[in-house]
């Protein structure tokens, strides 16, 4: 078991989704740096769809009652096991009745810690993603709190194989200010001007940003004007309501980028949705930074995600 | 009541759009009509029936649909192409279902989504109104009652599922001259009640839990849309209870029926009155309010 | 004596109240204890506890109430005893 000592600022237990419930309004949760949270699960050999712990901005303090293999990846954060200093992108050994006391993230916003076997919780509809709205998934359907005791799943590989691996420099990502879009969905009813703003604006990222969604503060955006369409609403930002994509930039006037625990529809126009690897960067956009989106083609997005697959199963295989 | 029947809506060209490299947005019409809910539907059990490779999501909206997909193993563009050809062989006229005719009990002008209403006045379309007043108001009513009345005299489809899990979009079973039609909230509220009941363009909506919300509040239901639990007996199967294409006819109650259901809720012993009969589109069409009622013949035997 | 500054460990906007009608935890002047509150940091509707880390007065509060800042912002100074 692990007990929780100081559950940092909002740390919630994620694995790569709770995906197939999307038509009941089920938003898919899960690790909002999909990379940095497969990475964690590689060094300490798990397979992918292990939950790990996310933590945003502040790092939390954890007691190991049993021997482990843990690793950190995403946000750079500082912080000691016993006396020692812990790495980031390696595996560590962890004793029994080790404590890891974990500071503040210094770049990037999302830092997550593998335990090889993973955090074992109870799978609802399939996934150990917390969605804290319905109260879900993870520890009780909630961020972790001092006190809480999580249990850590069977591991295949002997432990002793696994502590000290890592992954080379080349492969730890940077983390970019250029996230890239696809422009389309209901981008029609953004005037020329504002469509081009959207691509031009140094976006900058509201302390509000979370789970749900990312606010940004930037320019406010026009809409075409038009006699609105039955159903949608008065509102030149309304459509009839409709399902968002994950990633999706919907315009009340100034773009939130829906993330992980968003709303799966509604009526405002989306104009523009994140390529799906960069949705793992943008997770690690923190308060204050500015951003920029880049429209690209289909293509270019789809090419973009096989780099993805491809770079994370290299980096798996180089752990083998 | 006059034989009103509602009219076909022909439907503009789909618009297919990608939603980055995992989703395809297709884009029914962009108004509101039957014609582009039921087409919706017909073409998303189409495509789940087809079981294509590479499909993960399916998601029917009020007048489009959703998809969502992986790529690399079925190309945007292929998987575009396989849309139109079920579009081209997907017709609505001999489209039917098995539905759900559902009560829905609701307590119109309750006092929680009251206070509510009343703690976001400032940045409403009518600070000096309820939200039935202004409804009311703006839809040509002489007063909420005549409101009420309305948005409870005739049954609402469901056509959408979606925002958070379990919430329903209902679009009622009215010719387009009685649909009602209001706008959302000037800017949304931070809170709204669970349960409550609400509208915004052409939809009603109950929320399943407490939290944001832009729509028009007009009252509370004390039964559930959403279980996570699955403790009552009408969730065993899911944790959500309307489906798309279930009727819902909202029922006016009163605080002393509110609070009997709401005991038998929180008891865990509440069922859902429920008719299942088969929906036929085009009778509907022909003579909406004799169909309705055929619809809602011995829900209440 | 030394002065001592406290900084914000991360993003978000710095309150010096725990709510708009209460006083602010601290003013100039105020003796406070190591492990006091002193401010709070609001980001994603989160609020992390600012805690002096010395024994000491308040000299100066170096930020305005709800003011966005960035980590590392400098907060508030302490002298120590």
């Amino acid at each position: 078991m692990i007990e929780v000592l100081d559950g940092g600022l909002s740390s919630t237990i994620q694995d790569d989704g709770r995906f197939g419930q999307y038509h009941i309004g089920m938003p898919p949760s899960g690790a909002m740096d999909g990379f940095a949270h497969r990475v964690a699960n590689a060094l300490v050999g798990n397979d992918a769809d292990r939950a790990t712990i996310e933590m945003t901005y502040g790092g939390c303090d954890l007691r190991f009652d049993e021997n482990a293999v843990v690793a950190l990846a995403g946000a750079a954060m500082d912080g000691d096991l016993g006396e020692e200093s812990i790495p980031m992108w390696e595996s560590v050994a962890v004793d029994a009745g080790d404590e890891l006391s974990l500071e503040f993230a210094t770049t990037g916003a999302r830092t997550y810690l593998a335990v090889a076997g993973g955090i074992d919780v109870e799978p609802v509809m399939g996934s150990r993603s917390t969605y804290t709205l319905v109260g879900i998934g993870g520890h009780e359907g909630r961020t972790l709190e001092a006190g809480d005791r999580l249990a850590v799943g069977d591991s295949a590989a002997d432990p002793a194989d696994l502590a000290g691996r890592s992954i080379s420099d080349e492969h730890v990502p940077e983390y970019d200010e250029t996230i890239r879009i696809v422009l389309g969905l209901c981008e029609y009813r953004l005037t020329d001007d504002s469509r081009e703003e959207l691509c031009s604006t140094e976006w900058k990222v509201t302390p509000e940003a979370d789970r749900v969604g990312y606010r940004l503060e930037g320019v406010e955006l026009d809409f075409e004007p038009r006699e609105q369409p039955f159903g949608a609403g008065p509102d030149p930002s309304n459509v009839v309501d409709l399902g968002y994509p994950v990633g999706s930039i919907q315009v009340p006037t100034k773009p939130i980028v829906l993330m992980r625990d968003a709303v799966t529809g509604g009526g405002y126009a989306t104009v523009a949705t994140v390529i799906s690897p960069d949705r793992d960067l943008l997770a690690q956009c923190r308060t204050h930074q500015s951003i920029r989106f880049e429209a690209v083609s289909v293509e270019e997005a789809v090419e973009a995600r096989r780099r993805r697959r491809e770079r994370l199963a290299e980096i798996t295989e180089g752990l083998q | 009541m006059a034989a009103e029947r509602i009219a076909h809506k022909d439907l503009p060209e789909p618009r297919y759009e990608h939603g980055a490299d995992d989703y395809v947005f297709v884009e029914l019409d962009r108004e509101m009509s039957f014609d582009a809910n039921f087409r919706s539907m017909a073409i998303t059990q189409e495509i789940a029936e087809r079981d294509l490779a590479g499909v993960e999501e399916i998601c029917p909206g009020n007048a489009s649909y959703l998809i969502r997909f992986d790529p690399e193993e079925l190309a945007p563009d292929e998987l575009v192409e396989r849309l139109k050809s079920v579009a081209a062989e997907t017709d609505i006229t001999e489209y039917r279902w098995e539905t759900r005719v559902i009560d829905f009990p609701v307590l119109y002008a309750d006092e929680w989504t009251h206070e509510t209403v009343m703690n976001f006045r400032e940045n409403h379309q009518d600070p000096e109104a309820t939200d039935l007043e202004y409804s009311a108001r703006i839809n040509g009513f002489d007063s909420a009652e005549a409101f009420i009345d309305a948005h409870s005299g005739a049954p609402h489809l469901v056509t959408m599922m979606g925002f958070v899990p379990g919430l329903p979009f209902c679009f009622q079973m009215v010719p387009r001259d009685r649909q009602i039609e209001v706008p959302k909230y000037v800017e949304p509220r931070t809170n709204t009640p669970s349960r409550a009941v609400g509208y915004g363009g052409a939809f009603t909506a109950v929320y399943p839990v407490q939290g944001a919300g832009g729509y028009q509040l007009y009252g509370r239901t004390p039964i559930e849309v959403l279980d996570v639990d699955q403790r009552l007996p009408d969730f065993a199967e899911s944790i959500v209870f309307p489906q798309p294409g279930d009727v819902l006819n909202f029922r006016r109650i009163d605080r002393e029926e509110y609070d009997a259901i709401r005991e038998e809720v929180e008891a865990g012993s509440y069922e859902y009155p429920i008719k299942e009969t088969d929906f036929a589109p085009e009778d509907f069409f022909e003579a909406p309010d004799e169909y309705n009622e055929k619809l809602l013949e011995g829900l209440y035997a | 004596m030394t002065t001592h500054t406290i900084e914000a460990p991360m993003p978000g906007v710095f309150y010096r109240r725990s709510d708009p009608d209460e006083p602010p935890y601290v003013e100039e002047g105020d003796s406070v204890e190591a492990g006091d509150v002193v401010a709070l940091i609001g980001v994603m509707k989160n609020f992390y506890d600012v805690e002096a880390e010395v024994n000491g007065t308040v000299t100066e509060v170096l930020v305005e109430n709800e003011t966005e800042i960035d980590a590392e912002a400098e907060l508030l100074t302490i002298e120590t005893d």
